[in-house]
């Protein structure tokens, strides 16, 4: 209004505007460049896929707003971001205030790149204006060599050696050797008084020698005679204990599988694998054979036959035994139990 | 005592009864050269009532085999070869219009015979698998609002060629297991492949004559039935299959994860069934537990699932029956 009215009275009004005006532009001006942005890196120069700080900072009067320029996983398109911080404020004596913000960026492109001025928005009053950082320029150095397909793969690396130390184990060794003996005595220990408890009186015991086959069968067909099984009319069970007892005595003996083959099976591979003679073979054959039929085949046979088939069984298990030779020792031991069963 | 006398009269009564098998083999192997295991499995399945799934290569002789024994036997035969287009109407017969009689009329299909050959079965889709395999396990037929019986004896011979697997449709499981044995043909041996050349270049094709008739069959299918199976054998049986079942138990853990199903109860009937037809096929009245383990390949390979991990390791359900058997007592 005082404008209006100096500028239609007089050539003084012109001279208090052109006045007015030079006070108001150095204003303006002071105002802009009281807000400051900056951009800086803590480094110009990084190994590919090396990892760096880029610190943007704004100074501003207090109570001014700002903006700060938003980024989602990326500053540019070669350069990543790793690790967004938060703004942080700190309040200066003049009535002014700086807000930072540091990102951890990183970039996998080597080569020289550039990072564009940074905008940051300040909004004074309803006035909305803008504030640009320096640009900045980034260094990406790749270590490695320029691989080239043309010239075949090879290795970035080569095989590190690493030899063998001694002195890499002995500051263990004592620890765990300390450790093994522990347990070990341990082991003794408990072995030892279980023992004493017992009455052995040794750790070390004496290993009862396996019994041979044909004692086992000789023992077996003992049994069956005198279970009486075909005198009690139980003629099947007679012929399937005298069969199994033979294959049991066969598995044992010739370490052939009798137990899962059939009487024909057992018959082929005992002539195959053995030198039995025809005539033994011929017994054998003669109780497999008739105890097939009695347990397959419901045939009864005559009384005779029964104690033939016992007797052929025993005849085949005393002749096809094992010799066992004995230590003396084993002869001594022996010699003494059955001198001790004599006494009792 | 009594029961003994049965047995010595029923052994009597196979000896006399299964004679034809002599006969019947020697006209067989007058026209086959070789292939024994075929023509013994077709024997089994002839006596025992069964069904077999064939597999082996082209030119083994397939069609020859059910061909002689259909001339030797006096029965009807027919060849189907199974196709991509083929339609269940095809093999079972339909209905059509007479203009004749000017109402619709049967036509029955080419299964209303004795024999048949369902040549690559693999190759026709799953419908017309199941009417087959339908007409199989009931030995009937319904066309339109009649149900036709079947003929007896009626034997199916289904082939599958092991080779070339694109566009076929597999059987599955379930339709597998309806065949009594599954047997497996291989090329014949030197000397047999070197009497086959003798016999084509010589266009000299012995004939077999016709000995049976199917009635005498259908006779000697009773008496197979009363072949006698002890407890101890039926025991051996169900520890067999049982044992395709949980193999853990029969100290075999090393199949536990690669039989993904064992074989169904139809297995131990199969099992068997074959067993007492092997006994009678041997001309014995009983049956033993090399006749048990004789059929065992044949009856089983077909019903054992096998999972991933047992193809990965190349293991075959054939490995899976050996260590069955070589683990399972015998009684």
């Amino acid at each position: 209004m005082n404008i209006k009215f100096l500028y239609k009275n007089s050539k003084t009004g012109i001279i208090v505007l052109a006045m007015l005006l030079l006070c108001l532009f150095p204003f303006t001006t002071t105002n802009a460049q009281n807000i400051n942005a900056s951009a800086t890196l803590d480094s110009t120069t990084i190994l590919i896929g090396g990892q760096i700080d880029l610190k943007l900072e704004v100074s501003l009067p207090n109570g001014t707003m700002v903006n700060f320029p938003t980024f989602n996983d990326t500053i540019t398109s070669n350069i990543e971001i790793v690790e967004k911080g938060g703004i942080d404020s700190l309040k200066l004596d003049n009535n002014r205030i700086v807000l930072s913000q540091i990102f951890r960026i990183t970039s996998f492109d080597s080569g020289l790149h550039y990072i564009p001025p940074i905008k940051f928005e300040i909004l004074d009053g309803e006035l909305k204006k803008v504030a640009d950082t320096d640009p900045l320029s980034l260094m990406v150095v790749n270590p490695f060599k320029e691989v080239d397909p043309q010239k075949g793969m090879f290795d970035i690396k080569g095989v590190q050696d690493t030899p063998f130390k001694l002195s890499e184990i002995l500051n263990y060794i004592y620890l765990f050797g300390g450790i093994i003996l522990v347990i070990a005595l341990a082991i003794w220990g408990f072995i030892y008084f279980r023992n004493r408890k017992k009455g052995e009186g040794s750790i070390f015991i004496k290993a009862k020698p396996d019994e041979p086959p044909h004692v086992i069968a000789l023992r077996e067909l003992d049994k069956i005679k005198s279970a009486k099984l075909w005198e009690n009319n139980k003629v099947k069970e007679f012929y399937t204990s005298v069969s199994n007892t033979l294959r049991f005595y066969i598995e044992n003996r010739y370490h052939l599988p009798a137990m899962e083959q059939t009487s024909h099976e057992i018959l082929k591979d005992i002539k195959k694998n053995t030198d039995i003679d025809k005539p033994i073979l011929e017994q054998l054959t003669q109780v497999l054979e008739l105890s097939d039929l009695v347990k397959f085949a419901k045939f009864e046979p005559l009384p005779d036959e029964h104690a033939l088939s016992l007797m052929n069984a025993y005849f085949f298990v005393d002749k096809t035994k094992e010799n066992i030779i004995k230590s003396l020792e084993e002869e001594k031991e022996a010699l003494m139990e059955k001198a001790k069963d004599s006494n009792n | 005592m009594e029961q003994s006398i049965d047995i010595r009269e029923l052994n009597e009564r196979i000896k006399t009864e299964s004679s034809f098998v002599d006969l019947l083999t020697i006209e067989m192997n007058k026209v086959i050269v070789g292939q024994k295991h075929l023509v013994e499995g077709l024997l089994i399945g002839l006596l025992s009532d069964g069904h077999i799934l064939l597999e082996g290569v082209p030119g083994l002789a397939k069609t020859l085999a059910i061909n002689t024994l259909a001339t030797i036997v006096d029965a009807d035969f027919s060849r189907i070869q199974f196709t991509p287009d083929l339609l269940p109407a095809d093999l079972l017969g339909t209905m059509i219009y007479s203009q004749k009689k000017e109402e619709f009329v049967i036509k029955k299909g080419p299964i209303f015979t004795n024999f048949v050959l369902a040549d690559e079965i693999n190759r026709a889709p799953a419908k017309v698998q199941s009417a087959l395999l339908e007409a199989m396990q009931e030995r009937q037929v319904t066309i339109g609002e009649t149900t036709y019986k079947l003929q007896e004896p009626f034997l199916v011979m289904a082939t599958q060629n092991p080779i070339e697997q694109e566009g076929t449709y597999p059987l599955p499981e379930a339709q597998v297991d309806r065949f009594m044995l599954k047997i497996v043909i291989d090329y014949p041996e030197k000397e047999e492949e070197q009497m086959i050349i003798r016999h084509n270049l010589a266009q000299s094709f012995p004939k077999a004559s016709s000995i049976l008739k199917p009635e005498d069959i259908i006779k000697a299918r009773k008496v197979v039935k009363d072949v006698y199976m002890d407890e101890k054998i039926e025991k051996y049986i169900v520890d067999i299959v049982f044992a395709t079942r949980f193999p853990e138990k029969y100290n075999l853990d090393k199949y536990k994860e690669m039989i993904s199903y064992g074989c169904s109860p139809r297995a131990s009937i199969s099992l068997s069934m074959a067993a007492k037809a092997y006994a009678f096929i041997k001309r014995r009245g009983y049956v033993i537990p090399e006749d048990v383990r004789a059929v065992c390949h044949d009856v089983l390979r077909h019903r054992i699932g096998l999972s991933y991990e047992a193809e990965a390791n190349n293991v075959t359900s054939i490995e899976v029956i050996n260590d069955i058997l070589n683990t399972v007592e015998v009684p």
